[in-house]
């Protein structure tokens, strides 16, 4: 019913935005879809594996700069160049993960964030993607709006549309496939191995390959947010794709929204990006523009909820709460309470 | 017919400290042997060792014909050995059903099939009715249980049970005697049993292997081993010197 509701609301929520020219609300939406698809790639490995990776970002750069090289060079198709860029990502995630997996605990985010680190420099100066100075992506003129989805170029009018649709699509692709392999065998072993590592090497685990699977399976998803960004914003900059923020939202989404819990990276991202939206366009103009208030504001935002739901806001009665709300309130007591 | 486990001169060492010296023993299929001797005396390394968890600096252990020397802990496990913990190892914020389908997926892909197993190796012992409580909720008791029917999830042909049976109630360890009884008698598993308390082991084991600061001091019948001298030095002697 809820998840009903939820696809229908998703899917007519940019119309009326669209009828009154508001692109602007448009854009909001593909980003809280694609900050919440990359909350659900860290989720994996920070919420189920329990392996807390700080430089996820870098896999959106891959992906970006991989579709980008292929569609500039190559003239492929942006879907064709976005499978490209997910084999690209997820080979290269096994090759640099695997060395780290014996790493644990604070020593495996801290190679993680080395990684990143390590990036930005490589990404700044590398000829093969022209350095600082970025990749633009040519986008052919005209076009109908169909033809816009089926090659993520759009110019001018449906772009806000077209987007919002190109990241649901790759949204729903994401949460169906997690959905999919938390039920399976590998769902189950990423939380043998958080929850105890030594016990789960002893009833036949392999947790340095299960930590690298989970580590691609975030990879494979920020690649294609990494592709859906770089074609939304027609350019690859190193600065842009390796920004902190594409570390710092996607963790954020999924421990404000609920640690290891399949919808939690949705609903922090719902909940995290439009206050971020706001602040900026309330507070980040006018007389208090520069000072940064609206970071500061929208950072106390993110400690209060965290101080006072830390298991995220998704462990909130919900469902007692849409009973209530729905006239069909029960005296008594949910059985499926929290943990 | 050759053991089904042989450790042959297994010595292990961790800086100067010699854990484990030259210790030798086997352990035949179907049988229950006990592993026994104060502490401090090698127990747990010897079964560390055997699991994969250590590698012995010299010897050789040898399952079946195959040298698990070096193998991983995951390897020994796929070839037939399955320990618990004597500090509980449950994957606590999992439910005891997820607890005993991730041993069981060893064996099958299929988390349906391997639901289906955890689910009756849950009532043989005797945790049916708790499949949806979450480990950490557990008493020790059960999560000692727990982690025994984990192990046996992954068809285990012998398990190496490290404690399991300390820190319960004398009424517990009843149970958990009754539940390694039924272990070797209905699924014929090979057993190794560590205790300190020597009165649980003795009526259990058909065979009693005593370590004393490393080396085996001796083996036998459980009579034998509790009238040998040696034996009876061993532990009183490290009463005299009180516990460390």
């Amino acid at each position: 019913m809820a998840l009903g509701l939820g696809i229908l609301v998703a899917l007519l929520y940019p119309i009326p935005f669209e009828k009154s020219g508001q692109i602007y609300y448009e854009t909001v939406g593909f980003l809280v879809l694609l900050n919440a698809m990359l909350g659900i790639g860290w989720n994996i490995i920070g919420g189920w594996a329990g392996q807390f990776d700080f430089g996820p970002s870098i896999f959106f750069a891959i992906g970006a700069y991989t579709a980008a090289l292929l569609h500039i060079h190559f003239g492929l198709n942006a879907w064709l160049a976005l499978l490209g860029a997910i084999v690209v990502s997820v080979v290269l995630c096994a090759l640099l993960t695997y060395p780290v997996t014996k790493l644990r605990g604070h020593y495996f985010a801290i190679a993680t964030v080395a990684m990143w680190m390590i990036a930005q420099p490589i990404g700044a100066t590398w000829s093969l993607i022209n350095g600082s100075q970025g990749l633009f992506i040519p986008v052919a003129p005209g076009g109908t709006f169909l033809h816009g989805l089926l090659t993520m170029e759009f110019a001018g009018r449906g772009k806000g549309l077209g987007f919002y649709y190109l990241s649901l699509f790759l949204f729903a692709v994401t949460i169906v496939g997690a959905a999919v392999v938390e039920r399976s065998k590998w769902g189950f072993y990423f939380r043998a191995l958080r929850d105890d590592q030594e016990g789960a090497e002893g009833i036949g685990i392999d947790t340095r390959l299960y930590k690298v699977i989970a580590r691609c399976l975030m990879a494979a998803i920020f690649a294609m947010g990494g592709v859906l960004y770089g074609f939304w914003a027609l350019a690859v900059f190193p600065d842009q794709v390796l920004e902190v923020n594409w570390n710092i939202l996607p963790m954020m989404a999924a421990v404000v929204g609920g640690l290891g819990r399949l919808w939690g990276p949705v609903l922090g991202s719902i909940v995290l990006i439009p206050i971020s939206q706001v602040m900026t366009a309330t507070l980040g103009a006018g007389p208090l523009a520069g000072r940064g208030i609206d970071l500061i504001i929208y950072g106390a935002v993110i400690m209060l909820i965290a101080g006072w739901r830390p298991n995220g806001l998704l462990s909130l009665p919900w469902g007692a709460w849409i009973e209530r709300m729905t006239g069909r309130a029960r005296p008594a007591p949910s059985a499926r309470g929290e943990r | 017919m050759p053991p089904l486990l042989q450790v042959e001169s297994c010595t292990k060492r961790f800086g100067g400290l010699i854990a484990n010296r030259d210790v030798s023993l086997t352990i035949d299929s179907r049988e229950i042997v006990g592993l026994i001797g104060p502490n401090g005396a090698g127990k747990t390394t010897l079964f560390n060792c055997i699991s994969g968890a250590l590698h012995p600096d010299e010897g050789r252990i040898v399952l079946d014909g195959v040298d698990i020397s070096r193998a991983r802990p995951e390897h020994a496990c796929r070839l037939g050995v399955a320990r618990t913990w004597q500090v509980v190892r449950s994957f606590g914020r999992m439910t005891v059903l997820d607890n005993v389908i991730c041993g069981a997926l060893r064996r099958t892909s299929r988390v349906a099939a391997a639901r289906t197993r955890a689910l009756e190796l849950l009532s043989f012992t005797g945790l049916a009715g708790k499949e949806d409580v979450a480990a950490a909720a557990l008493t020790l008791a059960d999560k000692k249980r727990l982690e025994i029917t984990r192990a046996l999830a992954t068809t285990p042909r012998l398990l190496l049970l490290d404690e399991a049976m300390s820190g319960l109630t004398p009424t517990e360890t009843v149970a958990a005697v009754e539940l390694v009884r039924r272990i070797h008698g209905d699924l014929g598993l090979a057993i190794c049993v560590v205790e300190h308390v020597m009165e649980v082991v003795m009526p259990l084991s058909h065979r009693v292997v005593v370590l004393d600061h490393g080396e085996k001091l001796t083996e036998g019948a459980p009579s034998e081993v509790a009238r040998d001298e040696r034996v009876i030095t061993a532990y009183l002697g490290e009463r005299h010197r009180g516990k460390h």
